[in-house]
């Protein structure tokens, strides 16, 4: 019986020391941008966001990533011309890269350092509050990522012209579940 | 030192023993300097810009022969000479991902073209795109489905243009229509200025509408993409404000026609002012389904 039990701490013990591996997948999720003009407002959903998360060693890396077309205004000619002026015939995809730490995960709210990489550009995001909700073995974050059309080197798209906001949040439920 | 051999032999069986030669050597000949093409590209990072120094290979599919270069700092590369069949050509550079494309066909005294798009090296461990369940056809975007859709931003702006410039002679034309029609009991010469001028800026309407018209026409279709929203509205009033752009003219032109003949207007020219003012109204109500976009 003891040797048994030693056999045992022996085999477990470097995994808990070190840190073991823990993955965690993106299930329902839900992206979506706000557009703003002076008429009228417009947001963009998609649903069709995958992730991936690995954590190491105390320390997380998630990956989120969307194809820009999956993005829905209800107004296919608006959402292709979102399309062209983010690039998306070059750049079809929208990666969002988290990296913080695993404890952090046990958190209220997490504070992030995002890359984003869209139209064919990279941009860093400190620091963003994201809040966070246990619902059994799956946990639900909610936030809004403040980027702006000039962090992507966007042209504003103009009606009548008038150029729409700078500013273009996107709205982050995301859903994660471990693997 | 085939003509040391063939010496001692008369002219024409010479000539013979040379034409068969000839003939047997023929098709290796021939295939030995058969065509050549030529396979280019770029590379570019994730951002698009130009790569350089990036090690290109080519590998024939059938033969096995392996020719390599580096791209230049426009990110450029071009193997020339290349025996035409399929190549699997390899991009590796400094910090990026290798990528590989399977296979691209170099025709006989054709060119193809490989542009190479690099992701940044990934860190083990890291997840990826691939990792996500996205297949390479989602994630590799192209210049070229970034140009049509570019072409079809353009086309549409222009089209949106003409549209909104055509709304003045339009407006102009059904205005001018009651100078046209003339007064109760006035002798029809009485409003023939008034019928020349209608029909002038109408034709100009209808010049434009159609050009403005085409644009949107002609732009190229995005394949995968369902109509929806108020362009639908858009789309379904130019099935009344189309047909109408045309037969208003035609009534039009048999109305002025009767008219200057110092006869009534009657028969199907009677509809032209109904049709016209009906096309009028679909088309400002197409333009208003729009506008309060961007």
């Amino acid at each position: 019986m003891n040797q048994r039990f030693v056999a045992a701490f022996l085999l477990l013990a470097p995994a808990a020391l070190f840190g073991a591996d823990s993955q965690w997948a993106l299930g329902p999720s839900t992206l979506s941008y706000l557009v703003s003009h002076p008429l009228h407002e417009s947001v963009g959903v998609s649903h069709e966001a995958r992730g991936k998360g690995v954590c190491h060693a105390g320390q997380c890396d998630f990956l989120i990533a969307a194809p820009v077309k999956s993005f829905d205004s209800k107004d296919s000619n608006r959402d292709l011309h979102m399309l062209q002026v983010t690039r998306g015939g070059q750049f079809p995809m929208v990666t969002v890269r988290v990296l913080l730490p695993e404890a952090d995960l046990t958190s209220a709210t997490i504070h992030c350092d995002l890359e984003i990489q869209f139209a064919g550009q990279t941009a860093h995001y400190k620091q963003v509050a994201f809040q966070r909700e246990a619902h059994g073995n799956d946990i639900r974050i909610t936030g809004t990522i403040p980027a702006t059309l000039a962090d992507f080197k966007i042209d504003p798209p103009s009606l009548l012209s008038i150029p729409v906001k700078n500013d273009v949040p996107i709205k982050v439920e995301l859903t994660w579940r471990p693997m | 030192m085939l003509r040391k051999a063939l010496g001692g032999w008369s002219g024409s069986v010479r000539g013979a023993v040379m034409a068969c030669l000839f003939a047997a050597l023929a098709p290796f000949l021939i295939a030995q300097a058969g065509g050549t093409g030529v396979l280019a590209g770029k590379v570019t990072d994730a951002s698009g810009a130009a790569v350089a120094s990036v090690k290109v290979t080519a590998v024939n599919a059938d033969s096995g022969r392996t020719r390599t270069m580096t791209t230049g700092a426009d990110g450029v590369y071009s193997f020339g000479a290349l025996p035409p069949g399929n190549y699997r050509v390899k991009f590796e550079a400094t910090g990026f991902g290798t990528l590989e494309i399977p296979s691209t066909t170099v025709p006989e005294f054709g060119r193809a073209t490989a542009d190479g798009k690099l992701e940044p090296e990934q860190k083990p461990g890291e997840p990826s795109l691939k990792d996500l369940g996205f297949t390479p056809d989602q994630t590799a975007g192209s210049a070229a489905a970034q140009a049509r859709l570019d072409k079809r931003s353009h086309m549409l702006k222009i089209h949106q243009r003409l549209g909104l410039i055509t709304v003045a002679p339009l407006v102009a034309t059904l205005v001018l229509a009651n100078g046209a029609k003339g007064t109760k009991g006035a002798p029809a010469s009485a409003s023939a200025t008034g019928r020349e001028i209608h029909a002038a800026v109408g034709g100009v309407t209808a010049g434009l509408y159609l050009t403005a018209a085409s644009f949107a026409v002609f732009a190229p279709k995005i394949p995968g993409t369902k109509t929806r929203g108020s362009i639908r509205l858009h789309k379904a009033l130019a099935l009344i404000h189309g047909p109408g752009m045309i037969l208003t003219p035609i009534l039009g032109e048999l109305a002025y026609r009767q008219k200057s003949n110092g006869q009534k207007v009657s028969g199907i020219a009677s509809a032209h002012g109904a049709v016209g003012a009906i096309t009028g109204i679909a088309y400002g109500a197409a333009i208003l389904s729009v506008v309060f976009k961007f």
